[in-house]
């Protein structure tokens, strides 16, 4: 398949279950409450290392928001139930209970499957802390020192799907930038997505496995542009840089509607922009059970 | 299908315990089989049909017509369902209530809403005393739902309240908030006198300061934006009441009490 001078591989990206949630942060005004998301959702680019995988979803506005006040709109994932409640815990705890003027909803129902948000967090009230039953829902509020911080007592789990990909493969470290960057433009316009690297971006996209035994990922050498003439490389000669944009979901569909704005976007800019294919994290089904068609998204 | 109505044929001379005219109870039963049961009058026993004409057949909507101040115990233990109620009643309304909706066009007797555990009971008049409040002897009043009265309360609304939530569109009497646990009271008129004695937690909501001050048991905690408090007015939009029409506010004058007992309680005046 080919679109717009673009060869879309006929390969797959591999991706994994994970468990997710959805976190509302308002604050006093927008500026505040994307601080707080930021610093929620930061060191959360890969469970590998970080323990899970966050991101903002979006910025609302007034009439989006549980206090009518501005916030954002927080995606958290994690391999499992247990991993998930400790990482949205404390960073919680640390990120948006410290946040000048914050506070914290679930966005995310689920009476089936629910986790600790506030649950834990009204402790540090000291025996100040006041529990409010609100429409069938349990909010804490905690004394702190700019005034008390609300929070909601759980938030819904959903079985989500983590590590959604497409790489873009690029005549240059700028032009694979430049098309990335708009292909994240695009993906950010759809719910219940995130992109948790840096920008949304990575460009060391990893394999599974290493010939280090302590390590169980190692850099994805078939598409590094440095060792074309070193290892069993993926790259053609004109390729001189790849870029990985990784998609974490509530669910398949949602990572199919990003991935096909995604490389619908990089395909707009096209060949004669030195974009010459989109290829995808594909590890011969060790990695997990979803698998994204490439050709068949962008059919 | 029509509502089951129960109009009273009569004044009753004694007091009649309604507890067994309830959708939970009635399900499945016929007009003449409801019509043989025996309800407790005084010290004896009638029929209903001796003392209701009976029409309708919907078991789910009962409806008590010519209503007076002699029916008791009207919707105690009712799980689902509604039930409204043309005229005053009597004592215990919605007691233990689970579910369901009560509606009552006239003024209840005492402990309306006793120990309710969910769902909402609406009085378009005024309640007696102790409206969500325990028995006599319980240390724990309602644990759960929503009571709106649109008139005024008698003494000690919310007595030993231990969740849920009263809203008085009107005027409250003494010793609102009394001995409360937990829960929140809102209140749109006056408060009586002795506001809060011995509220362990909870939250009184005032539209307005009231006319003899805070009672001396609780220690004023200053002016403050609370987060909460939209939340609330939120809540309060889907019901049939003032309080859904009442601006919302977040700014409030907070005072922290009954400091004679663990002083966990607080009493939120707007500002």
């Amino acid at each position: 398949m080919i679109i717009n001078g673009v060869t879309i591989d006929a390969t797959f990206a591999e991706a994994f279950p994970m468990k997710g949630t959805r976190l509302i942060i308002t604050a006093l005004n927008a500026k505040w409450a994307m601080i707080s998301a930021q610093a929620f959702t930061g060191f959360a680019t890969s469970v590998i290392a970080c323990g899970c995988e966050a991101g903002i979803e979006r910025e609302l506005d007034e009439s989006e928001t549980p206090d009518g006040r501005p916030g954002v709109s927080i995606l958290i994932f994690a391999m499992g139930g247990k991993s998930l409640a400790k990482q949205v815990e404390t960073r919680a705890g640390q990120c948006v209970l410290t946040s000048p003027t914050s506070s914290l909803f679930s966005g995310l129902d689920n009476p089936e499957k629910e986790i600790a948000l506030g649950q834990n967090l009204r402790y540090f009230g000291d025996g100040f802390q006041i529990s409010k039953m609100i429409d069938g829902k349990r909010y804490w509020r905690i004394p702190v020192m700019d005034g008390e911080f609300l929070t909601q007592e759980k938030t819904g789990v959903h079985d989500s799907v983590g590590g959604g990909n497409f790489l873009v493969l690029a005549e240059s470290q700028e032009q694979a930038l430049t098309a990335c960057e708009a292909a994240i433009v695009e993906m950010r316009k759809i719910a219940n997505v995130i992109m948790p690297f840096p920008g949304g971006v990575v460009r060391s996209g990893s394999k599974v496995g290493s010939k280090f035994k302590a390590l169980n990922a190692s850099t994805n050498d078939a598409f590094c542009p440095t060792l074309k003439g070193q290892t069993k490389s993926d790259l053609s000669p004109e390729i001189e840089s790849v870029m990985e944009i990784v998609i974490d979901g509530l669910t398949k569909e949602d990572i199919d509607k990003a991935m096909r704005v995604g490389i619908q976007a990089v395909c707009d800019l096209g060949a004669e922009n030195g974009i010459r294919r989109i290829s995808a994290g594909n590890y011969g089904g060790k990695l997990g059970p979803f698998h994204f068609h490439l050709q068949e998204i962008m059919a | 299908m029509s509502p089951l109505t129960f109009a009273l044929k009569t004044s009753p001379a004694q007091r009649i315990d309604c507890s067994s005219l309830t959708p939970d109870l009635l399900v499945g039963k016929s007009v003449s089989e409801i019509a043989l049961l025996e309800l407790v009058t005084g010290n004896s026993t009638a029929r209903v049909d001796s003392l209701f004409d009976i029409s309708g057949e919907n078991t789910a909507d009962i409806k008590f017509a010519n209503s007076t101040d002699k029916l008791d115990f009207i919707g105690r233990n009712m799980t689902t369902g509604n039930i409204t109620v043309a005229g005053n009643v009597g004592a215990y309304l919605g007691l233990f209530l689970e579910g369901g909706q009560i509606e009552v066009t006239g003024n209840t007797g005492i402990y309306t809403a006793c120990e309710m555990k969910s769902g909402l009971i609406k009085i378009n008049g005024n309640a007696g005393e102790f409206v969500g409040g325990a028995r006599s002897g319980y240390k724990n009043g309602m644990t759960g739902g929503t009571v709106i009265i649109t008139g005024d309360t008698g003494a000690r609304a919310g007595d030993h309240m231990r969740r849920g939530m009263i809203l008085i569109e009107g005027n409250a009497g003494d010793y609102c908030a009394a001995r409360m646990i937990s829960g929140t009271i809102a209140v749109l008129g006056n408060v009586g006198t002795h506001l809060g004695y011995g509220m362990k937690r909870g939250t009184v909501l005032l539209n307005k300061a009231p006319k003899q001050g805070i009672p001396a048991n609780f220690n004023d905690c200053g002016p403050h934006t609370l987060a909460f408090l939209p939340l609330l007015f939120n809540s309060f939009a889907k019901l049939d009441s003032q309080f859904a029409k009442t601006k919302s506010f977040s700014r409030v004058q907070r005072y922290a009490g009954d400091l004679g007992g663990i002083g966990m309680g607080e009493i939120l005046v707007k500002i």
